[in-house]
């Protein structure tokens, strides 16, 4: 029986690729619950994930389940993992059903709870007037449900999800994060992504991760209390837009009556008359990532 | 507690069984079927081309001509002893000074050749029997003995080979050893005469296209287990694989068993048909006589039986073919890639027919001992390949089915642990 109290720990984990440091002595605890991990593309995302899921082995530190060595748990630990990787493979002759059948069998469930288990979850996932259909056949976002059918299929005590609502249209996204938060009673959560509207929904805890290391953590609140800059709304005319983009952080840019409104991080107001706007978590993000977090690989 | 274990043996079954289903799921399986289908029936085709000559001198082919063939021959069926022989040198003796023989009409010729059919398998024996030289051959010479010479008929066999043998103007004299000379002496002394003498064309034809058949089977079976790994990677379906319970070790195993499964049962069908419908259709006489008796074997050094060789060449092309397929596999498990591991077969079976033109003992040697071999046995069984292990003289053909029998048990737990820890 599992102990109630589940506690994932990272003690000082380091990968390191030749010349380059994805994962940078990173430290932290997860216990139950949702965990939106942050960053822009490059930060050590997909790499800390692939440590955690035994995938990948650290050049320094480890990784505790309980206390124990994962790599030492070997078959008893991935037994409670669920992972769906940010580049979801799949058999593409396979039906919805095959595929679910088949990893349900590498995870180790029995055939008879497998197939209850997986009419629960393709219900729940909304794929059950497509289970006959092939893998190759389904959509972006069919495709991506069928990924968290499967991670779900063990009923995981970890669920891991790497950027699972990238390539999604906004319907898709809403629709994948309610189903998140469903499933994220009893468990461990982790979830990364660089589109910060996600984890401010369905997160309990945010660990914004820059250059291989987790520069901040806390609940969306606490991030945003924690951000030493105010943020301030100001309508300039348009040929001094640019001056006030290189000099300030501008989360956003609105062309509207009169001119052009900026919203503006900054410790002083950028103009007289600037309004004081209330700090969201999209203005957090960009003032940690500064000019990287309005890269093309960034939704916020 | 039992029913856990029934419940494990089922979840591992169902794990073997969408591998296997993986393989043959996506298109190049579905056509690799179709390929196999189409070896089948062309090695068939070419097999069952039987040629009968009629009294008229006409040519009949196909299921009629093997039964005429057949109906001819058995009437020599029998000890092929010098009473024997006499009579067969006497008979085309008597064919050749037919006007028909000595006609110019080639039609006249045919007629002529139909009368002989009979004794045809005996008639090519004796132009080896009695030539020149062990590596000389003179079609005509059978039709211009003295019908006292039947009695040298077997005793020349080893004459020829050993004159052969210490003739300092012929290579082999330097090529073999004083032992290899002994050994091969020795084989030939010891061979059992007079020969058993049966028709024998449904087994000459099967041992005639089973090489192909083999060769063809391979590769596609290479092509068919080089994507069970690499396939994996190709679709980006092993991050999840790998992170779940069996995913790096029982599943890692049914990997290994579809593979084992899929040439097993691919190759014995596809033999076992070839087999069945080639004996049915020509007939499995003569499966008691010696190798020998089969002309093309007539020098072979292996004192071996004709059922004992087709045993040989089934076994020998199974051990190949598994152990082929299983280094598809490793080379896929190693390099992630199908794209190299598809490529191993048909460089492993190509590739000596290029370096074979090499006039070299040792590349002779080196040759004789690559897994091609193991998917033509009946060739390797003409082959004098020798090699001295521990100061005994042995063939190629023992060395290989130990040395691929060995090598195919060591890479099948090496491909497993290979993968499981990719």
């Amino acid at each position: 029986m599992e102990p109630k109290n589940m506690e994932l720990t990272l003690t000082q984990v380091t990968k390191k690729f030749q010349d380059t440091t994805a994962v940078d002595h990173v430290s932290y605890t997860l216990s139950n619950g949702v965990y939106g991990l942050l960053g822009v593309n490059g930060a050590g995302k997909t790499t800390l994930m692939r440590i955690l899921c035994a995938l990948l082995k650290p050049t320094e530190g480890g990784v505790t389940w309980n206390g124990q060595d994962i790599y030492s748990m070997d078959e008893e630990y991935r037994k409670l993992l669920g992972y769906l990787p940010q580049d979801f493979g799949y058999y593409p002759d396979f039906s919805v059903w095959d595929y679910l059948m088949y990893i349900a069998s590498i995870k180790g469930i029995r055939p008879m709870a497998a197939r209850q288990r997986i009419d629960r979850l393709i219900k729940q996932v909304g794929l059950d007037k497509s289970r006959n259909k092939k893998m190759k056949k389904l959509s972006g976002g069919m495709k991506r449900r069928a990924g968290i059918a499967q991670a779900m299929l063990n009923d995981p005590k970890i669920l891991i999800l790497d950027e699972p609502t990238s390539g999604l249209d906004p319907n898709e996204r809403i629709r994948f994060r309610n189903l998140i938060s469903e499933l994220a009673e009893e468990r461990i959560v982790l979830l990364s992504t660089h589109i910060v509207s996600d984890v401010e929904y369905i997160a309990n805890d945010i660990l914004l991760m820059k250059e291989g290391q987790i520069v901040l953590s806390g609940t969306s609140e606490e991030l945003i209390a924690s951000m030493p800059e105010r943020v301030w709304s100001c309508t300039l005319t348009r040929e001094k837009v640019n001056d006030y983009m290189k000099k300030y952080k501008v989360s956003n840019v609105k062309t509207v009556s009169g001119g052009t409104q900026l919203r503006i991080i900054s410790a002083d107001p950028p103009t007289e008359g600037a309004a004081l706007e209330e700090a969201s978590l999209e203005d957090v993000f960009l003032y940690y990532f500064g000019e990287k977090a309005g890269a093309d690989d960034v939704q916020i | 507690m039992f029913s856990y274990i029934i419940s494990e043996k089922r979840q591992v079954r169902m794990m073997f069984r969408y591998e296997v289903k993986k393989v043959f799921a996506k298109t190049g399986g579905k056509i690799a079927l179709l390929l196999l289908a189409g070896v089948l029936v062309m090695a068939c085709w070419f097999a069952a081309d039987v040629l009968y000559v009629n009294e008229s001198g006409e040519y009949e082919y196909g299921i009629t001509a093997a039964r005429k063939l057949r109906e001819a021959q058995k009437e020599w069926m029998g000890t092929l002893d010098e009473e024997k022989l006499r009579r067969v040198i006497e008979e085309l003796r008597r064919i050749d000074a037919t006007p028909q023989a000595q006609s110019e009409d080639v039609n006249e010729n045919n007629i002529a050749y139909s009368w002989q059919q009979g004794v045809l398998g005996i008639r090519w024996l004796m132009v080896y029997a009695y030539a020149d030289g062990f590596r000389d051959s003179d079609y005509f010479r059978p039709d211009s003995l003295d019908p006292e010479v039947a009695s040298a008929f077997y005793s020349n066999r080893i004459r020829l080979l050993k004159d052969w043998l210490v003739d300092e103007y012929d290579s082999a004299y330097y090529k073999f050893s004083d032992a290899e000379k002994a050994f091969l002496i020795k084989q030939y002394e010891t061979l059992e005469t007079p020969f058993y003498y049966d028709y024998l064309e449904g087994w000459k034809q099967l041992f005639a296209w089973y090489p192909m058949a083999a060769m063809l089977t391979m590769i596609i079976l290479g092509y068919l287990v080089s994507g069970i790994f690499a396939n994996e990677f190709q679709w980006k379906a092993d991050a999840i694989f790998f992170t779940t319970m069996h995913g790096r070790n029982k599943a890692v195993a049914a990997k290994v068993k579809a593979e084992f499964g899929i040439v097993t049962v691919i190759y014995w069908v596809m033999i076992l048909l070839y087999t069945a419908f080639v004996l049915l259709y020509l007939g499995a006489d003569g499966a008691a006589c010696p190798v020998q008796v089969n002309w093309e074997s007539w020098k072979c050094l292996y004192n071996i039986k004709i059922w004992q060789e087709y045993a040989l060449l089934v076994i020998g092309g199974y051990v190949g073919c598994l152990f082929i397929s299983f280094l598809v596999m490793f080379i896929s498990a190693k390099g992630k890639s199908a794209v190299v591991a598809v490529m191993t077969p048909v460089l492993l079976i190509f590739l000596p027919s290029f370096v074979g033109n090499i006039d070299s003992d040792v590349v002779d040697k080196i040759l004789g001992l690559l897994p091609d071999q193991l998917l033509q046995i009946n060739r390797a069984l003409g082959y004098f390949i020798l090699y001295e292990l521990g100061g005994k003289v042995v063939g190629a053909v023992p060395i290989l089915f130990v040395l691929y029998g060995v090598l195919t048990l060591v890479l099948m737990p090496t491909v497993y642990k290979v993968y499981r820890k990719s």
